[in-house]
């Protein structure tokens, strides 16, 4: 059968599936699993190629590389903001939710933040899982009403000169904010740069990168 | 749709909880739940904004409470039953009477096609865009019934074109299975436009689509 895409029919599996599986988290995911694999609608050795490839490979390492990049190769970087898809693709990271990819740039005058109101849109490919509070009600809730006090909590402070900027990702266009660059790091390697990029600081809950790496 | 999904804006919400925040998955529950939800889609290409529909028919207190990857489970399972491919009794009794008749699990060569392979929801435009770049545009002061992708916070809200993004999936089409492309613009509303008691000049930024704007 096709999908009914029938509000209301999903609406009352989901009445009776609340009411009948088991109310334990781990116990749920457990019972679904075992069901999914006998029915034949699950090859557990794709579950475990799931997991691993956002555990082993594919996390905000690469996103903190395409940064390190950028701020060393301005054709690069010109490229990024431009396409920031078409970008990554050069660097072998493009993947799932970065077809339409979008890089925005932090500078002293402006500082980008990213939430995803409606559901939890994340950029996998570039960025791995989002952090737990990504995903969560109140930063859903509050990034766009009050986007400094969850940057206070953040222990991010916003002159009130500087501009914020939040892109909520109502689309399938995905964001990345590209950080600034720290001072006292002109002879550094690429990739020592690239350490220096916190996860959060591509998306905007972190902005003053150190040479610590804190 | 209203729904409790709908947040962006709502109000009684405390400090965001960084647990846990450093780690790709924060249980065994919590990977187990994520690989089987993208998983067990199989070969069915379920429109994304499908997906996204049936997770907003959840019911509400389970949305706001339950962990992320959980619910993204359980709206797969709830697609699944929806499309015939397992039963409810089955669900519930956690016994399968006989092999699904999709049986076509997704492979490991699936998985890894999957990482590699960025999906586009750009399709050729149907007509010119109404609008450019610095445009004024007002959205839609009701909404849209169904599944929409207008955020109550940003209703019935006076806006600036930023950007024109080309021809995108509607999806308010494809939560119904219709593929039906639209101009896509980026467009920046004051904070202070939104919410009473803002008081700086910050910009929020929303991916729209075409009808969701009213002339202005």
């Amino acid at each position: 059968m096709e999908p009914s895409y029938d509000s209301e029919k999903v609406a009352e599996i989901h009445r009776h599936l609340h009411s009948h599986l088991p109310s334990e988290p781990a116990l749920r995911v457990k019972a679904l699993e075992s069901l999914l694999v006998e029915k034949g609608l699950v090859d557990p050795a794709a579950l475990d190629a799931w997991i691993e490839a956002y555990t082993e490979e594919i996390g905000p390492k690469r996103g903190a590389m395409v940064v390190a990049r950028a701020w060393t190769d301005p054709d690069f970087k010109a490229r990024l903001l431009a396409d920031a898809g078409a970008a990554i693709d050069e660097m072998g990271f493009a993947g799932q939710a970065s077809g339409h990819l979008q890089a925005v740039e932090n500078t002293d005058a402006v500082h980008n933040l990213v939430v995803c109101t409606l559901c939890s849109c994340y950029p996998f490919a570039i960025l791995g899982m989002a952090p737990p509070w990504y995903k969560a009600n109140e930063y859903r809730a509050r990034a766009v009403r009050d986007p400094r006090g969850v940057l206070a909590e953040f222990g991010v402070g916003i002159a009130d000169a500087v501009d914020v900027r939040v892109w909520d990702s109502t689309a399938e266009l995905r964001y990345m904010v590209v950080p600034q660059r720290p001072a006292g790091t002109d002879g550094l390697s690429v990739e020592a740069l690239a350490a220096l990029v916190t996860r959060n600081s591509m998306i905007g809950t972190h902005r003053d990168l150190t040479v610590s790496g804190a | 749709m209203d729904g409790v999904f709908d947040l962006g804006g709502k109000q009684g919400f405390g400090p965001v909880d960084r647990t846990h925040e450093d780690e790709p998955y924060h249980s065994q529950a919590d990977a187990r739940a994520y690989a089987l939800s993208v998983a067990a889609r199989g070969e069915r290409a379920y429109p994304i904004d499908w997906f996204r529909h049936t997770r907003e028919n959840m019911v509400p207190t389970d949305y706001l409470t339950r962990p992320y990857f959980d619910q993204w489970l359980q709206t797969v399972v709830a697609m699944a039953i929806d499309a015939g491919d397992v039963s409810l009794d089955e669900v519930i009794s956690g016994k399968a009477k006989a092999l699904s008749r999709s049986a076509n699990p997704m492979s490991v060569a699936d998985v890894r096609n999957m990482l590699t392979s960025p999906a586009s929801f750009e399709r050729e435009a149907n007509g010119t865009p109404a609008f450019e770049v610095g445009d004024s545009v007002r959205t839609d002061e009701r909404g849209r019934s169904g599944h929409t992708r207008l955020p109550a916070y940003a209703r019935g809200a006076n806006g600036t074109i930023h950007a024109y993004r080309g021809a995108h999936l509607l999806p308010d089409a494809g939560a119904k299975g219709e593929d039906v492309p639209e101009h896509l613009y980026t467009v920046g509303f004051a904070a202070r436009d939104l919410f009473p008691e803002v008081d700086n000049d910050d910009t929020i930024y929303l991916d729209l689509w075409e009808s969701y704007f009213v002339s202005a």
